[in-house]
């Protein structure tokens, strides 16, 4: 070993012996940084905590009502699932059949783990914990218009949260149109036989 | 750069008195401001370390704060962007504003919208300073009390009885001018409801006189609107157009459309100025002339047009001529006048008075230039200042019992003759509302705090009547109200949100059944598209005209006269807490944060005084103490005051720093300027901090083997006549000194994208917007005076200002100068810790904490463009602040040295989007923040390896020249030479920058 690295080894020890510890000792502290280099900046990264708002957030809701560029969203029914009244729609809007069969997927992505493959409400989190989850096929909600389903996952409702934020409006419809799929799928059996056959619950 | 070649940067370097080359880094510069020395500071950090220091340095901890509820459309870290309107007195300015998680952090203009078509000026990019600004007030206040907006809609709704059972008498409303279609349905409204109220409109810089000038002259008053890309030959008496004057983005944009050469024409400039405006600057003829002299010129103008062409209607006016109009000058401009009828335009300023305008009318109309080169509309839904007397005469007279003041600080800028604070208490109430606890809201007995204009909902009409809407970014952060909110509760009686009060007005404006829709796209264009109105015609009454001007010809007048100017950074003072604007340097002084009194050289050798002297500046029964700045170029016995510092105003920290206030000179019939002053030195002086031999560029001695080659290959600033562009496109270039050859061995760079970037010297301006545009996008602190003053400024982009010609009678000419982006890059060879390096695009990056401080990059950068951290400038940043930073550009800390990167961070931006979206980038879709804000368009960047891309075309121009080329730095960015268009019959030698007899 060369001999001018000797005190750069002799720096790193009692580095090591200064901040009292080496690997594999447990502290609740924040890591030790000696150089501050900047990392820490002044400015408000997304998702930063803030002192300045009241309610400790450095990001913003935008204010209600504005609209940013590229959201003109002229078509509001298309957006909010109720007509200019204020009433549910109840025909889903025109869909491609490709922004259709992304509906099961986004099912299965977002909805299954509360909802069950099925519609049911008994899915994992039923399962594990009991949560109670609402059944697309009870006679309240089998009534429900498409524009109130469309309303339910954009706003949520009861325990539910709203998935404006993940789902796009698109795939919101197609996952109506599931949902719908669904409930006649359930409502055809019913009528074609009494007794569930083997294997259904 | 020497002064033999023709140029100087100041009067010290003209005259030989200053060292030859200013030192970037002056002895002891790097000392702290206390004065302890390195060694003490030394010991100092020693004593202080110890381990304890050590184990206290652990990583903060930090938390992660979602939504809760997530909004749609919100994706954290990818910036928004809502088009909004920045109303601005009558103006309107169409913006389009970056938001990043709803927090508002910088302003383009909206490409969409007449009044900026994307470009921006220094004031609408500082304003988002003003919002986040601390010292803003932040609670209503009653009677020195903090309040709340309930107590005080309580205490109206108690109030407004009595009035509504008088009819308002005993009610007066004074307010800011605007062109708002729901404050003026309110103003309306509540002139309804208070019939017998008073209303009074006060501006302290408004084109008052414009008004009255188009009331003499056509019997209405229109308002204004240039159309300067329709003009050939443009005269502007005592006019700032280009500068301080209304709707001046639009204007420079018309300006340097008409300008550009490659069309194979371009426009003259004629200036008739008393100070040293930026349309001076930009002149190809200027003429020195006191601002009271200006109606006489203009009587010398129509004699001599009615001379050459006895056809036109014309006012008449007898007046002394003047000895300082040279008659074959004013031949030459009325050739130019007579030659390019429909085509030229003329344009007044706010500081003459009504019968200037009036008679500028009658020639405009007289040339064919009304509907051309100018047009007039009818003020839509505007508020035109005027009526403020009048109500100062019923409060002293005790006939006002309420006064509510909607934004405005009369009580410290209103004319002082009038005395405003005086008579604010004669009246038992007043209602204030205002953005700082202003000298008129401690008056008042009410204070309101007013909304900054990104924090709430109103609408505004441009000149030409279109319509915009003016939506919030972000909710008021200190719960503020806006003119709408306070005024709508005078109006109605009831507290409505003013997003109901604009939405109701437009009900007016879009269908019934598809208002939705139609309100949904006025809001993401940011305007209402086909809602331009049709210009007026209006008439002409000449005689009216010519008796106006007959009693607005002065009399001579002894003593010196005192001339009135908007501030360009400041304004009227509404800027006066923005750190930004104070610290930019001024386009013409290079003065920051101070605003002492320009005289002439003359004027000086008169009075036997000298930069920084405090003298007394007395004019009627008032004077105020400032300091003096000699100005090359400024009317002899004009002394030029800047409006807008209020260091005594409360605004808050910033305003109270420096500055001196000279609205105390200011009276009623002495608005625009005044004669009859004296001066008297003090014998004190007062530091000033200027810039103008900052960022000096040197010209290193010639080496034996250039001994004989051409000198002029040196100049930094390459300027010609239009008359030599046509015979000679390429006069710019320069036969290089010494063979192509580094010392370095050369990278090469193969990979596409290339940037690069040009400046075109032409189109330029020189108005600053740039510099305050780079700011905000990269997080660029301010220093202060002091600072400045030891050359410590940190704007990544300066604006160097070159004199020309003689002292008394100079010639300017505007270079920006951003980091050139050198491949073969000075400061890389010396930096021992490799903190700036090459990329692969060619970008001359800065690794910030890399970087050790040795500075000897700056030292080694022979264009001076390198900002060096003395302090932590940005350490004590109040949190309101902090909000206002990028959050995509790195703030820098004590110590690091800084630079220009072309806006990286919007490169790769750019980079990742069209990659996300699998597409080649497109010529024009990255832009860096100067030139986005650039109201010329004087910079273009992009891909040089594109030979399609703009930028690689304007490196074809003919005059384009690399800065210091013989240095061989290979530069990416360089300049358009600059053109300068005089008269045939008076192309003489003050343009041109060859060595004149004078100097040596």
């Amino acid at each position: 070993m060369p001999r001018a690295s000797w005190p750069a080894m002799a720096m790193v020890l009692l580095a090591l012996v200064a901040t009292g510890c080496v690997r594999g000792c447990n502290s609740s502290r924040p890591p030790i940084h000696l150089n501050p280099n900047m990392d820490n900046q002044p400015r408000y990264d997304p998702q930063q905590a803030s002192d300045f708002f009241y309610d400790g957030k450095g990001m913003r809701a935008p204010v209600e009502g504005t609209v940013a560029r590229g959201e003109l969203q002229q078509d509001r029914p298309f957006h909010t699932g109720t007509d200019s009244a204020g009433n549910f729609l109840t025909e889903i809007p025109p869909l491609t059949p490709a922004q259709l069969a992304r509906g099961p997927e986004r099912y299965a992505i977002y909805c299954e783990p509360c909802h069950d493959p099925r519609g049911l409400g008994q899915g994992i989190l039923y399962e594990y914990g009991g949560v109670p989850t609402a059944s697309f096929h009870d006679e309240q909600r089998s009534a429900y218009p498409p524009g109130r389903l469309f309303d339910v996952i954009t706003n949520g409702s009861g325990l539910m949260q709203g998935y404006r934020y993940p789902i796009p409006p698109a795939d919101r419809w197609a996952i109506v149109a599931h949902v719908q799929q669904l409930q006649r799928a359930r409502q055809d059996r019913a009528h074609a036989t009494s007794a569930p056959p083997e294997g259904t619950r | 750069m020497k002064h033999e070649h023709g140029y100087w940067r100041s009067l010290e370097q003209l005259s030989g008195s200053s060292h030859e080359s200013v030192d970037e880094f002056a002895a002891g510069v790097a000392e702290p401001p206390q004065r302890v020395s390195r060694r003490e500071m030394l010991s100092l950090l020693g004593a202080s370390m110890s381990f304890a220091g050590l184990v206290a340095c652990r990583k903060p901890a930090e938390a992660i704060v979602p939504f809760v509820q997530a909004p749609e459309n919100v994706i954290p870290g990818v910036p928004k962007y809502y088009a909004t309107n920045m109303p601005f007195g009558l103006d309107a300015y169409g913006l389009l504003v970056e938001s990043h998680e709803g927090r508002p952090t910088k302003i383009e203009g909206n490409r969409l919208h007449p009044s900026t078509h994307g470009a921006s000026n220094s004031w609408i990019q500082a304003s988002i300073l003003d919002l986040y600004d601390p010292d803003r007030s932040q609670t209503v206040r009653h009677l020195g009390q903090t309040g709340d907006w309930q107590a005080f809609v309580t205490a109206w709704t108690e109030m407004e009885s009595e009035y509504l059972a008088s009819g308002g008498s005993g009610l007066a409303l004074l307010g800011e001018s605007f062109a708002s279609p729901t404050l003026a349905r309110l103003g309306q409204a509540f002139s309804a409801r208070f019939p017998h109220a008073i209303r009074a409109t006060y501006e302290p810089v408004g084109d008052d006189t414009s008004f009255a000038g188009m009331e003499l002259a056509a019997g209405e008053p229109y308002r204004v609107m240039l159309r300067l890309e329709n003009a050939e030959v443009v005269l502007s008496l005592d006019s700032d157009f280009l500068g301080v004057e209304a709707d001046a983005v639009r204007n420079t944009r018309g300006f340097a459309a008409a300008r550009d050469p490659e069309r194979g024409s371009m426009n003259r400039l004629w200036v008739v100025e008393s100070n040293y405006s930026l349309t001076g600057a930009n002149a190809d003829h200027r003429l020195r002339l006191a601002a009271a002299d200006v109606p006489a010129f203009v009587s010398m103008l129509t004699a001599e047009l009615r001379k050459r062409a006895g056809d036109l209607t014309l006012p008449a006016a007898s007046s002394r001529p003047l000895p300082q109009v040279d008659a074959r000058w004013l031949a030459a401009l009325v050739d130019d006048l007579t030659h390019h009828r429909g085509r030229s335009l003329i344009v007044a300023g706010r500081r003459q008075p009504a019968a200037v305008h009036a008679a500028v009318y009658a020639l405009n109309r007289a040339l064919g230039n009304v509907g051309a080169s100018v047009s007039y509309y009818e003020p839509l839904d505007a508020a035109l200042p005027r009526g403020l007397e009048p109500l100062v005469r019923a409060m002293r007279d005790g006939q006002v019992s309420t006064l509510v003041i909607l934004g405005c600080d009369p009580v410290s800028n209103a004319p002082a003759d009038l005395a405003f604070g005086e008579a604010m208490e004669q009246v038992p109430v007043t209602v204030h509302l205002s953005s700082y606890l202003d000298a008129t809201s401690v008056k008042a007995s009410w204070h309101l705090n007013r909304a900054h204009y990104l924090e709430s909902w109103g609408d505004v009409r441009a000149v030409d009547g279109t319509l915009g809407v003016t939506q919030p970014l972000i909710a008021p952060l200190f719960d503020g109200k806006s003119p709408v909110d306070v005024l709508g509760l005078l109006a109605t009686g009831t507290d409505a949100p003013a997003y109901e009060r604009v939405r109701e007005t437009w009900k007016t404006f879009l269908d019934d059944g598809s208002f939705e829709k139609e309100w949904r796209r006025v809001l993401h264009d940011g305007l209402l598209d086909g809602s331009a109105v049709v210009a007026a015609s209006p008439a002409l009454t000449i005689d009216r005209v010519s008796d106006a001007l007959n009693d607005a010809i002065a009399v001579p007048s002894d003593g010196y006269e005192v001339v009135f100017q908007a501030s360009p950074a400041l304004f009227d003072g509404r800027f006066a807490n923005n750190g930004w604007l104070q610290e930019v340097p001024d386009a013409l002084t290079k003065l920051s944060w101070d605003n002492p009194a320009l005289i002439s050289p003359h004027a000086a050798d008169a009075l036997g005084i000298s930069n920084g002297e405090m003298v007394k500046i007395t004019v009627g029964q008032n004077t105020i103490a400032l300091p003096v700045w000699i100005m090359p170029g400024l009317a002899e016995r004009s002394i030029v005051l800047y409006l807008g510092h209020r260091p005594a105003g409360g605004v808050g920290r910033i305003a109270s720093r420096s500055g001196f206030d000279v609205y105390p000179l200011r009276t009623t019939r002495a608005m625009g300027h005044a004669g009859g002053a004296t001066l008297e030195a003090t014998g004190t002086n007062y530091a000033l901090a200027t810039t103008q031999e900052h960022g000096t560029m040197n010209e290193p001695n010639l080496a034996p083997w250039q001994k004989g080659k051409p000198e002029r290959a040196r100049d930094l600033v390459r300027q010609g006549t239009f008359e030599q562009f046509r015979r000679d496109p390429e006069f710019a270039r320069r036969e290089l000194a010494f063979p192509e050859r580094s010392l370095w061995q050369e990278r090469r760079f193969e990979q596409s994208p290339q940037w690069g970037m040009t400046i075109d010297l032409n189109a330029c301006v020189g108005c600053n917007a740039c510099v305050v545009a780079c700011q905000s996008e990269n997080n660029i602190p301010i220093v202060g005076k002091q600072q400045v003053g030891e050359g410590r400024e940190m704007h990544w982009l300066r604006v160097d200002r070159y004199f020309t010609g003689a002292a008394d009678d100079a010639a300017v000419v505007f270079q920006a100068v951003p980091c050139m982006q050198c491949e073969n890059a000075p400061c890389e060879q010396v930096c021992p810790v490799g903190a700036t390096v090459h990329d692969e695009q060619g970008l001359n990056a800065m690794v910030y904490n890399r970087c050790i401080g040795t500075r000897y990059c700056s030292n080694n950068c022979p264009y001076k463009v390198r900002r060096f951290n003395y302090f932590n400038f940005t350490k004590d940043t109040p949190e309101s602040l902090a909000l206002a930073y990028n959050p995509d550009v790195t703030v820098r800390s004590r110590g690091v040295m800084e630079k220009c990167t072309y806006c990286v961070q919007r490169i790769n931006e750019g980079l990742i989007e069209a990659k996300l979206s699998g597409r080649p980038l497109s010529d024009g879709e990255i832009r860096t923040a100067c030139q986005q804000a650039c109201p010329a368009t004087a910079i273009e960047f992009g891909d040089i390896r594109d030979d399609s891309s703009r930028v690689s075309r304007s490196k074809l121009n003919p005059r384009n020249y690399v800065l210091l080329e013989e240095l061989f730095t290979k530069p990416r960015t360089t300049f358009l030479a600059k053109l300068r268009n005089p008269h045939p019959e008076l192309a003489q030698a003050d343009l041109d920058p060859t060595p004149s007899e004078g100097h040596h």
